[in-house]
């Protein structure tokens, strides 16, 4: 017999000539189910003015990145059962630190635009990728199979980094990630891109970033490797010239 | 619609110490921040008082006084408890920035807080 | 709808922040750290008051070895340059608008030098009055 839970789903509402608020819905749900099930549903049963992004359901796209219960999670892989309780209240709100376009959908040109000023990679050689238990050396071969990127681009990092909270400017971690990602040796034209005030210096190490992740990128240990990098090939130049 | 909401902006630099729900990592930042505040308002009053030296016996003495007024001890007690809550949280700012303990960094905050919460009663039971 | 925020400014990359700034700031902390232990050990539980403070005659005599005249101008240098980085590094955060910036930088400096100016003449102001 399927466990059912009564639960009320809050919802933030923002429509262009609105003021922002909360419609909250009463709803039978199987805990077992992740919170972009409830969503839908309380688009399809409820309201069906309700905007929301989603698409493959299985934490591959990252569109389904917002905050459950104020902290950033990927719906479609988020357990009701692992946020709410039996009689509880289940909110759900847009990510922090981007323009809301409607209700739970926000726009996210400017990371992406951000993504594309380092270069970020969506796939790599394997023989480039941090996997678990790599051979100890790669054949000459190996270069040819290609992988994605661990990195969804789903913006939880965004929306849960301190810093991003107060100046729109902030390459975040995603991008740092991604130029990390890249290296500065293979590409030195992205010292100039990630040395810089709105770079890899704004970070103040909250790993709030690492903690929300939902793909193991772990962006802050990328940002420390980053910053050697930058460190190394500062020291490198200066003294390169001396 | 306010098309600030919801988007970054500096007036929501209170959101810095008030991590709520948030992860351990934040609560270092918000301590950190709070603290280096607080430590450099601290240091530039500590620069002036300090100018009575100059002013001869009388006028620094006058104010070592002072130091016995339970609220100024308890000034006191809080910079201090702020310089090694920002000093040891720092460690592990630099540790991390060099690689060191970064897949360990919140075993290293509670280790390094524990360090600092030992230091403050020992402190404190010597202060008072 | 709201207007999208650019992903960068039109000028570029700001350059408010380096890889000097930073190590000059991750310097300085632990060292000042160092210091700071023995600064405050010898000031707040080695001097001649019931409390451990020192009295006015404790800091002319202390101040008359001219190492810790050394050591005492060097943790004022390292102190005011991490404490200002630090308070700078926070202004970053709220990206000021760029005239603030450069405004705000050259407080900072001028802040800071006079601090350091202002206690190396009290340190040896202090040694001075010993002879």
């Amino acid at each position: 017999m399927t466990e059912t839970w009564n639960i009320t789903l809050r919802v933030s509402r923002q429509k262009q000539n609105e003021a922002p608020h909360f419609d909250s819905f009463q709803m039978e749900v199987n805990p077992d189910e992740y919170v972009l099930d409830a969503v839908e549903r309380a688009w399809a049963f409820h309201d069906r003015t309700i905007c929301f992004r989603h698409a493959c359901h299985h934490s591959t796209c990252g569109a389904c990145g917002m905050r459950v219960n104020g902290l950033e999670k990927l719906t479609c892989i988020t357990l009701i059962r692992d946020v709410a309780r039996d009689g509880a209240t289940l909110k759900v709100e847009p990510l922090r630190n981007f323009p809301i376009v409607s209700d739970l959908t926000v726009d996210m040109g400017a990371f992406y635009r951000k993504m594309e000023r380092v270069e970020a990679r969506a796939v790599l050689p394997v023989t480039e990728a941090e996997i678990e238990n790599p051979p100890a050396q790669w054949d000459a071969e190996d270069s040819q199979y290609i992988r994605l990127s661990d990195c969804i681009e789903c913006g939880l990092c965004i929306s849960a980094c301190p810093v991003m909270a107060t100046t729109p400017e902030y390459l975040g971690p995603a991008p740092l990630a991604a130029a990390q990602d890249n290296g500065i040796k293979r590409k030195p034209e992205l010292l100039s891109v990630v040395d810089c005030e709105d770079g890899v210096w704004r970070c103040h190490s909250a790993f709030e970033c690492t903690a929300v992740c939902p793909s193991f990128v772990d962006p802050a240990r990328r940002i420390m490797d980053l910053r050697k990098q930058v460190v190394g090939a500062r020291l490198r130049n200066l003294f390169g010239k001396a | 619609m306010d098309s600030t909401r919801n988007q970054p902006s500096a007036r929501r630099f209170w959101s810095w110490f008030i991590p709520l729900r948030r992860d351990i990592g934040s609560w270092a930042f918000a301590l950190n921040r709070a603290t280096a505040i607080g430590l450099t308002i601290y240091l530039f009053l500590h620069l002036i008082i300090l100018g009575k030296l100059a002013q001869g016996p009388g006028a620094y003495d006058q104010f070592l006084a002072l130091t016995e007024n339970p609220l100024i001890k308890f000034g006191e007690w809080l910079v201090v408890a702020a310089a090694i809550l920002h000093g040891l949280n720092g460690i592990r700012v630099v540790l991390t920035s060099f690689g060191v303990g970064v897949t360990r960094q919140k075993q290293l905050f509670f280790g390094f807080m524990a360090i600092a919460v030992v230091v403050i009663l020992i402190f404190t039971a010597r202060m008072y | 709808m709201s207007k999208p925020t650019p992903s960068f400014p039109a000028s570029g990359p700001r350059p408010g922040e380096n890889t000097w700034t930073w190590l000059l700031k991750i310097v300085t902390g632990p060292l000042l750290l160092l210091i700071l232990i023995l600064h405050f050990t010898v000031n707040h539980y080695l001097g001649s008051m019931s409390s451990g403070l020192m009295t006015y005659d404790d800091v002319i005599k202390y101040f008359q070895n001219p190492v810790i005249v050394a050591i005492e101008i060097l943790f004022l240098v390292t102190v005011v340059t991490h404490s200002l980085l630090g308070f700078h590094g926070i202004l970053l955060d709220m990206h000021p608008p760029r005239a603030l910036l450069v405004i705000s930088t050259w407080l900072h400096v001028v802040i800071g030098i006079s601090a350091v100016v202002y206690g190396i003449w009290l340190a040896l102001t202090i040694a001075s009055l010993g002879s």
